[in-house]
């Protein structure tokens, strides 16, 4: 068994070897194409954070009924922090709604002096958690604590909300339709490599097959070129990536553009670095797949 | 342990064989005489599972090989060794190597593979080659490791294709009784060549293909 998987490695590693500059070319040409990908997920992976602080910032105004007694407010504050929906939640009463008003627009002030009495409701400023914050469910939130005793009227930026989750969802769409045709094409880069070392070694498979070689036995070092080819090219497109990277934070401190920004930029986590090399492998192995299956029907 | 019924083979309008029947018994030696092109390579290439018959019955040790599945393919040749006139050897593996792959397909333990490789290397007179390369021997040598290869496994029957067409007189006889000796160790043997010296040599069984059709059968006896 040893024996077989050394075998198979050896024949793996020979593989590579002896097609060493197309093998290296290979590797180059699915890192630029992986790069690509790389570049509109590390946009969207930005973006999205980005997307995710300014969601942050959407506060829903949960204004109480002027008549509504102490307990009754008390209870909906019961209520607001049992929500799982709620992440944070601040009072503000009558008094401190007209004292920001005072500061906010100290030059109409005096608009509600002539009212007598404290027009300004009392509310609750709500920032919902990550998974409330679509359209639909801050929209039903917003609904079902309209319904609430006390509650006047629950306000939020509604277009606001729904232009930034169209926003993400079009980043989204992008990354996933450019991510799927550049994954196509990383998978033709390999198949194309496997398919020569398969013509160049035919006779040694067509000899492997007449003496009673398994397929599987057959196509393990040609799957385990491809999963090293795909997981080398991933591996230099994140360094490729990881150096514009760094280019591109340096313009950014050197010219003093975007100042601010640049905290917010992010490179990918080891996680998802480790997952790209993953994929890289995956796509490896789709591509030795493909070649191995048009090699069996075609039986070169 | 090989039986065709009614075999018929067609490639495209060319008719390959033509309503054979034939029968060898476990342990036979059958020579397959025949000019080129007579079907000879189709009905070895049968017996392997290379082909299916369009019509009839093709069974090699108990299996029938036309209804065969393409997984149960490989195991099938595990119990047929072949040598072919091309050898058919692999140029960057040592004469070791070469032989040692069967086993190696198959899993076989690294002490058994030493033991039976360095057996089989023996039997057929090149033990002393196991470290060269294929191209550094004459071509009885390789021809000589191609039959090793063959029956590494112990084989239940080994198939030659035209395995003296590169020999020379001295070297064909040398390669029949090399092939007399594993058939006296109970190996069935189904040779196909073209050559009638072959024929002179073997004395054993001999059937016919002409224009793939079975020809009626004779013995030749020196």
């Amino acid at each position: 068994m040893m024996r077989t998987l050394f075998y198979l490695l050896r024949e793996a590693w020979a593989n590579i070897w002896t097609n060493r500059t197309t093998t290296v070319v290979a590797i180059f040409t699915t890192a630029f194409t992986l790069a690509c990908v790389g570049i509109f997920l590390l946009l969207y992976v930005n973006l999205r954070a980005a997307a995710g602080w300014l969601q942050e910032d959407i506060k829903i105004m949960v204004y109480l009924d002027d008549r509504a007694v102490a307990s009754t407010v008390s209870e909906l504050d019961r209520q607001l922090r049992a929500d799982r929906a709620v992440s944070a939640l601040h009072f503000v009463s009558k008094e401190q709604a007209l004292g920001e008003f005072r500061t906010q627009f100290p030059s109409d002030s005096h608009l509600l002096e002539g009212l007598g009495q404290n027009p300004l409701p009392a509310s609750f400023v709500v920032t919902l958690s990550p998974p409330f914050r679509s359209p639909e469910a801050v929209k039903r939130w917003a609904e079902r604590i309209g319904g609430l005793a006390g509650v006047e009227k629950v306000d939020y930026n509604q277009d606001w909300i729904d232009a930034l989750s169209t926003i993400i969802r079009s980043i989204e769409l992008v990354a996933i339709g450019i991510g799927l045709i550049l994954s196509a094409a990383a998978v033709t880069i390999i198949a194309n490599t496997i398919r020569l070392t398969l013509f160049a070694r035919r006779h040694e498979i067509a000899i492997l097959r007449l003496i009673g070689a398994t397929k599987t036995f057959i196509r393990v070092p040609y799957l385990l070129e491809g999963a090293v080819l795909g997981g080398l090219g991933s591996a230099c497109s994140l360094f490729m990536l990881n150096a514009l990277y760094e280019l591109f934070r340096h313009q950014m401190r050197t010219t003093g553009r975007l100042r601010g920004l640049e905290q917010l930029t992010m490179f990918f986590p080891l996680s998802i670095c480790l997952l790209l090399v993953g994929v890289g492998i995956v796509l490896g192995f789709a591509g030795s797949f493909v070649s191995l299956r048009r090699f069996d029907e075609a039986k070169v | 342990m090989i039986q065709l019924v009614h075999v018929t083979k067609q490639y495209d309008r060319r008719l390959a064989l033509s309503d054979v029947s034939l029968e060898v018994q476990k342990g036979e030696f059958v020579l397959l005489m025949g000019p080129s092109g007579a079907g000879k390579s189709t009905l070895l290439r049968m017996l392997i599972g290379a082909e299916r018959p369009d019509h009839g019955q093709v069974v090699v040790n108990g299996k029938n090989v036309g209804t065969l599945k393409a997984s149960e393919i490989p195991y099938l040749r595990r119990k047929v060794g072949t040598v072919f006139q091309d050898f058919q050897l692999l140029g960057k593996k040592s004469v070791f190597e070469n032989v040692a792959l069967p086993l190696l397909v198959q899993g076989v333990s690294q002490t058994d593979i030493k033991r039976k490789v360095t057996e089989a290397l023996r039997a057929v007179g090149v033990e002393h080659k196991r470290e060269q390369l294929p191209m550094s021997l004459s071509t009885g040598e390789q021809q000589r490791v191609c039959i090793a290869r063959a029956i590494v496994n112990g084989p239940v029957v080994l198939l030659a294709d035209e395995p003296t067409g590169n020999l020379d007189p001295a070297l064909t006889g040398e390669i029949i009784e090399l092939f007399k000796l594993i058939n006296a160790r109970g190996t069935t043997v189904l040779v196909a060549t073209h050559d009638p010296s072959v024929m002179r040599q073997v004395n054993r069984r001999v059937v016919t293909l002409v224009q793939g059709s079975l020809m009626p059968e004779q013995r030749v006896t020196l």
